[in-house]
């Protein structure tokens, strides 16, 4: 029984955690189905083999996601064909009741920032991590991680205005 | 950082990321799945093993036992030796898990609605003379195709 309550708390888990983790997925891999694969192995490999270990589930994941971001990338076979298949960007997030247009923005403006910019603001603001944390992640001095935030959010206010002109 | 900056910030925020697709959960499901059935069947030979120590150590139990109740009594030379007699008493079918793959095509190019149903079978078989039981469970898989037809 102890057996059948820990397979179904993984689905609660899941459910709750992996649109953040394929949104962070999506920031270091080039397609949807990539960033699936990746999201699919982290999590597989989190629950079956790290998750009675100590410290943050989630710095864990994020840990383990990115790894298995760069071992994708580097399987260059499969990564041609993955480009192939990503001609077209999928949605970063849910569609705004009201507001699409201003979502649909703000998520073209993201995908133009540079990537270390946009890796930052993703695992800010919707990975929920503290510049500690993206710091230690990306193998960076907090400052940096700051500085690089701040950045993100002054280019994609410049995106924003400009495209207001722009109608 | 300025207020614009923070009102940037705060509506960033208030944007939910995607949800992950059905085929991703499904595929998580699988992997987990496959990880709990290779678990119970690795602890299968530790349950046949733990069955057969538990049966001979309660058989010598029970011959101790009559022993040290009838010590005057010597066997007789050549006297058969009583076999254990285990014959089945109990079979059950537990389902502990489901899964419904949705429409599938197989090889053949056939459209069919798979469900899978995951089940541990128990055996048990007793030994009326002596009392002594075994037990044997074997986790076991059941696919159920449906041939999908459009209509």
């Amino acid at each position: 029984m102890a057996d059948e309550r820990t397979h179904e708390s993984w689905k609660d888990w899941f459910q709750l955690h992996s649109p953040k983790l394929l949104l962070c997925a999506r920031q270091w891999t080039r397609s949807l189905a990539d960033a699936e694969d990746v999201v699919q192995e982290a999590f597989v490999r989190f629950w079956r083999n790290q998750r009675s270990l100590g410290g943050e589930p989630q710095a864990l994941l994020l840990t383990s996601l990115r790894r298995a971001a760069i071992d994708l990338a580097r399987r260059n076979d499969r990564r041609e064909r993955r480009e192939r298949q990503a001609d077209e960007p999928d949605a970063f997030f849910e569609p705004l009741a009201g507001a699409d247009d201003r979502r649909l923005a703000i998520e073209a403006a993201l995908r133009r920032l540079p990537a270390e910019q946009r890796e930052v603001l993703t695992l800010k603001i919707w990975g929920e991590c503290t510049f500690e944390e993206i710091a230690r992640q990306l193998e960076i001095p907090p400052n940096t991680a700051a500085s690089r935030y701040r950045y993100a959010l002054a280019a994609l206010r410049r995106e924003l205005t400009a495209a207001d002109c722009h109608g | 950082m300025d207020e614009e900056l923070q009102q940037l910030e705060a509506e960033l925020k208030q944007l939910r990321p995607r949800a992950v697709s059905a085929g991703l959960r499904q595929r998580v499901a699988g992997e987990l799945a496959a990880v709990r059935m290779s678990r119970a069947w690795a602890a299968l030979p530790l349950a046949a093993a733990l069955a057969v120590a538990f049966t001979w150590w309660q058989r010598a139990d029970e011959k101790q036992a009559l022993a040290e109740a009838e010590p005057s009594q010597p066997l007789a030379a050549g006297a058969p030796q009583p076999e254990a007699q285990f014959k089945p008493v109990s079979v059950e079918k537990l389902l502990y898990d489901a899964k419904d793959d949705g429409a599938v095509t197989l090889d053949n190019g056939v459209r069919v609605h798979r469900m899978r149903e995951f089940y541990v079978d128990t055996v048990t078989w007793r030994d009326p003379q002596t009392n002594a039981s075994l037990r044997w469970s074997v986790p076991r898989e059941e696919v159920r195709l449906q041939p999908v037809i459009f209509q």
